[in-house]
């Protein structure tokens, strides 16, 4: 029983993964899709997120499942319990893509007011985390998302968030027109830095799944 | 929380407890301290050495032919394995409860009265009284109060094991020791002897054998994981089965092995 317990577990985490990728691609298409003010990329993005709340809700049933029939103890408690609250962060990652998608719908008329670099730099950093957790996730090897190097790139996150926040402000007082698409950046913006403390949060589940012991990024 | 435990003191304490059966060895180096008033689970694969050990706090053992101890164990502060101990009251100190409920072939009433009995109390009137608080702590009075004379052996099996415990409460033990005490009973009967269990740890200690992993972690306060002879850890409950230390332990609950 414990076999087969084990490899329902081992392939519940690689639907975790699953959707782990299919999150962070959402976010990634979604500021290339802004970037580029693709409507098609951006369409497609918010046609995911269905699959997305699937995703959320079958890995819910399968660990509930799992709790029932097997009452896990230990590190296997702790992976079931590290899993339900992942897979609701990478539903909230994953919805703000769509949510970026959907600024790009509305701004698609007109063009970018800025070159606003730092929108795709914070997506690209905010990928880089993901990537980094899902990978500590699904291997236990911590090294990449140690408490020092996520507090470390959450503060750039923060700095570059308030940097959009600042040059937006400066636009709009230069001319009251740019004011609905400066406020989609800095909505964005937000948006990247949020999606950057769900990344420090999961850390700190697969922390606490790994080590049985808790702590604190950022 | 360290002070406490030392002011309330342990019941149980063993020291560098090793046991052979013949040529083969089956404790090892045992160290245990059974903290009074709670309810301590001994887990782990079969042939680890739990029941031997827990066998060894009544002296239990002592009728196994071949069998040699040696170290200490101590009851209250006393070593129960030097000469002058008066075995009787060990046992009667020490109630036990096995895996199968073991009634006398007697009447309800018998089976509760007769170790007061042994114990030279002999007057009805008194009888009547042990017997019926004694049922009451098992939580067995109400559903046998009106065929108290009527023969054990046609209780349910899980009204047998609450009777057993009650036969072991009857001489006001101080620890009850149960071997495996739920692994022939059924899901409901299971459920009353855990409730027992967790009412009898007001008035008494309780240390319990047990191969269901999720009974020992609800019923216990503190848990220890043998193998193989030794004690391979003895922590809190919620720390065993949580995020035990010793990888022993983790793969053994964790069902990795065992």
């Amino acid at each position: 029983m414990a076999q087969k317990f084990h490899n329902e577990l081992k392939r519940l985490k690689d639907d975790v993964m699953a959707m782990g990728l299919l999150a962070g691609d959402m976010l990634t298409k979604a500021v290339q899709a802004l970037k580029i003010l693709d409507i098609n990329l951006a369409e497609i993005v918010i046609s995911q997120k269905d699959s997305l709340a699937d995703n959320d809700e079958r890995i819910e049933t399968n660990a509930l499942k799992l709790m029932t029939l097997y009452q896990p103890m230990a590190k296997d408690v702790r992976t079931i319990a590290c899993i339900l609250k992942v897979i609701t962060y990478l539903n909230r990652i994953g919805r703000y893509g769509k949510d970026i998608a959907k600024v790009t719908l509305e701004i698609q008329k007109e063009s970018h007011v800025a070159k606003l670099v730092n929108i795709p730099n914070m997506a690209s950093l905010v990928g880089q985390m993901i990537d980094d957790v899902l990978n500590a996730f699904n291997t236990g090897d911590l090294s990449r998302i140690d408490v020092k190097s996520l507090t470390e790139r959450d503060d750039d996150l923060d700095a570059m968030r308030y940097s959009i926040f600042r040059e937006c402000i400066s636009y709009m007082l230069e001319d009251p027109r740019t004011i609905t698409i400066c406020s989609n950046y800095i909505m964005v913006a937000r948006y990247l830095e949020r999606c950057g403390d769900h990344a420090c949060k999961m850390a700190e589940k697969i922390w606490f799944m790994e080590t049985g012991k808790r702590v604190e990024i950022s | 929380m360290e002070k406490d435990l030392h002011k309330n003191g342990y019941v149980i304490e063993t020291h560098d407890l090793n046991l052979w059966y013949g040529s083969k060895q089956a404790l090892m180096d045992i160290n245990i301290k059974i903290q009074r008033n709670k309810v301590t689970a001994l887990i782990g694969p079969s042939g680890c050495g739990k029941s031997t050990l827990l066998r060894c706090f009544n002296r239990l053992n002592d009728l196994i032919p071949e069998c040699k101890i040696t170290g200490e164990v101590f009851f209250n502060g006393k070593n129960i394995y030097n000469g002058s101990s008066d075995i009787v009251n060990i046992r009667k100190n020490n109630g036990m409860v096995f895996q199968k409920p073991n009634p006398f072939p007697k009447s309800i009433y018998e089976n509760v009265a007769y170790g007061p009995q042994t114990h030279m109390i002999r007057k009805k009137k008194e009888l009547d009284k042990i017997v019926e608080t004694t049922l009451k702590k098992a939580a067995l009075w109400e559903e046998v109060n009106d065929r108290l004379h009527e023969s054990a052996l046609g209780l349910s099996g899980g009204q047998q094991q609450r009777l057993c415990i009650a036969r072991a409460l009857s001489v006001e033990p101080e620890v009850i020791l149960m071997d495996e005490p739920c692994s022939a009973l059924d899901p409901i009967a299971t459920g009353k002897i855990e409730n027992l269990i967790n009412e009898l740890k007001e008035n008494y200690t309780v240390v319990i054998v047990t191969h269901n992993m999720q009974q020992a972690a609800r019923v216990s306060d503190y848990a220890g994981f043998m193998y193989l002879g030794k004690l391979i850890e003895f922590d809190e409950t919620l720390k065993i089965f949580e995020n035990p230390s010793n990888e022993l332990t983790e793969n053994y609950i964790t069902g990795r092995f065992g």
